[in-house]
């Protein structure tokens, strides 16, 4: 930086100066300081489907889907249909796995929350594997989620 | 002949009288204007005193002696109360976007938005929700005009024709229609909540508007490129369909359905 010139410039260029030492220690995500020049556009992260295209359109079918699926359990027994019970209960697990991963992804994203961020979403997956493995032992050996709701319902 | 023509005259004189001539007895009065004094909450903030907070300015100016739009009345603040009032404005009759601030709650460009002439109410006027402020009203849209580029907001073909210029179909040249007029005044985009939380990675409904806006051009063959670009986790599916961008829009365009056709573009691809 070119600091020649009277005082007034002179005390500028070192609050200028000391400015930028501070910003580029830190660099803030979202913060008032831009990577590259002001004229160099943003990059975009490497593409992936399975974190875009696929992700939504699983998404949105299986929210669709769930429609149906609950229609049919309300009408049949789940007794008597146990794999329309499974694919039922694994919906509903995976259906909110991907609501509450979107919500941390939007509010504590790992880029703002290096802590934070990663533990909650490894605590999400274990709780998703846990009730899958719950769903499952439900299933089969107790009287299933269709009948477990059935039985609320009217107690 | 000469007495002639002074008769003729005379008698010009005498049936139309000009303008010049008219006493003031004979004029109409101009009606005066009851004083109607409203009072504009104007959000301030200098850099030069980086320790004092933003603060909300109290101004009274009497609407009778201004313009109809909030932005005569920021120029009329500006021009007789207090001239260190700053905020941009260029055309005044929303081509430009540059006075796009939030006013009564709602992002609006100052020059298009009616000032309320309840004067039992105030008015509030902030800059920008959830950017940086240079200044006063003046939000800084750096980082907004560097998403634009991102997108490369031109015409790419590597065929262009032999001779002549690219021919569309009235078809073809209708899908832009709703797209090109945006100004990109960033209404809809510091509007949006998921801009808000992740700016620095989602693009915000003006820059994926232009995206479309460049995928539908038939004229354009970067189409899967651009498409490409937007197949992450935060580009572009940090929308939740949330409307706040096509409902904010001083231009009455619809961030929110383009954004949509990109989402089903890249599904169905």
């Amino acid at each position: 930086m070119h600091c020649q010139g009277t005082g007034n410039i002179l005390s500028l260029c070192s609050v200028v100066a000391v400015r930028h030492a501070s910003d580029s220690s830190v660099y803030v995500p979202g913060g008032p300081v831009y990577k590259g020049t002001v004229n160099d556009p943003i990059t975009f992260p490497p593409p992936s489907r399975s974190a875009g295209s696929y992700h939504w359109a699983f998404e949105r079918l299986l929210s669709a889907g769930l429609i149906p699926l609950t229609a049919a359990a309300f009408v049949t027994s789940g007794t008597n249909y146990p794999v329309l019970d499974g694919v039922l209960g694994v919906s509903l697990v995976m259906h909110s796995h991907i609501g509450f991963n979107s919500v941390f992804v939007d509010y504590l994203h790992k880029r703002k929350f290096p802590v934070l961020g990663p533990i909650v979403t490894w605590t999400l997956r274990a709780a998703t594997v846990g009730a899958l493995a719950g769903v499952y032992q439900f299933n089969t050996n107790d009287i299933g989620l269709t009948e477990l709701i059935a039985k609320v319902w009217t107690a | 002949m000469q007495s002639l023509a002074r008769r003729f005259s005379s008698q010009i004189s005498s049936n139309a009288r000009l303008f010049s001539t008219s006493t003031v007895a004979l004029q109409a009065t101009p009606v005066q204007k009851s004083v109607m004094n409203k009072e504009f909450k104007i959000y301030r903030w200098n850099p030069d005193e980086p320790s004092k907070k933003p603060t909300l300015q109290s101004y009274t100016i009497d609407l009778n002696q201004t313009g109809p739009m909030v932005l005569d009345a920021l120029i009329k603040i500006k021009n007789e109360i207090d001239p260190t009032l700053t905020f941009r404005r260029s055309c005044r009759e929303g081509i430009c976007g540059s006075c796009a601030m939030n006013i009564n709650g709602q992002n609006t460009l100052a020059c298009l938005c009616r000032i309320d002439r309840n004067t039992s109410k105030d008015s509030k006027i902030y800059p920008l929700p959830h950017m940086y402020i240079v200044k006063d009203l003046v939000p800084d849209l750096t980082y907004f005009y560097k998403q634009y580029k991102s997108i490369q907001p031109y015409l790419q073909n590597d065929n262009p024709p032999e001779k002549g210029e690219f021919l569309q179909s009235q078809e073809d040249r209708k899908k832009l229609d709703g797209l090109y007029e945006c100004i990109l005044c960033a209404c809809c985009s510091t509007s949006c909540p998921s801009y808000w939380w992740n700016q620095d990675e989602y693009l915000g409904p003006a820059t994926l508007m232009q995206a479309y806006r460049w995928i539908a051009d038939s004229r354009d063959s970067y189409g899967e490129a651009r498409k490409e670009k937007l197949q992450n986790e935060m580009s572009l599916y940090r929308c939740h369909t949330i409307f706040n961008c096509s409902r904010t829009c001083p231009k009455g365009l619809n961030p929110a359905a383009a954004i949509a056709k990109i989402k089903l573009e890249l599904a169905t691809e």
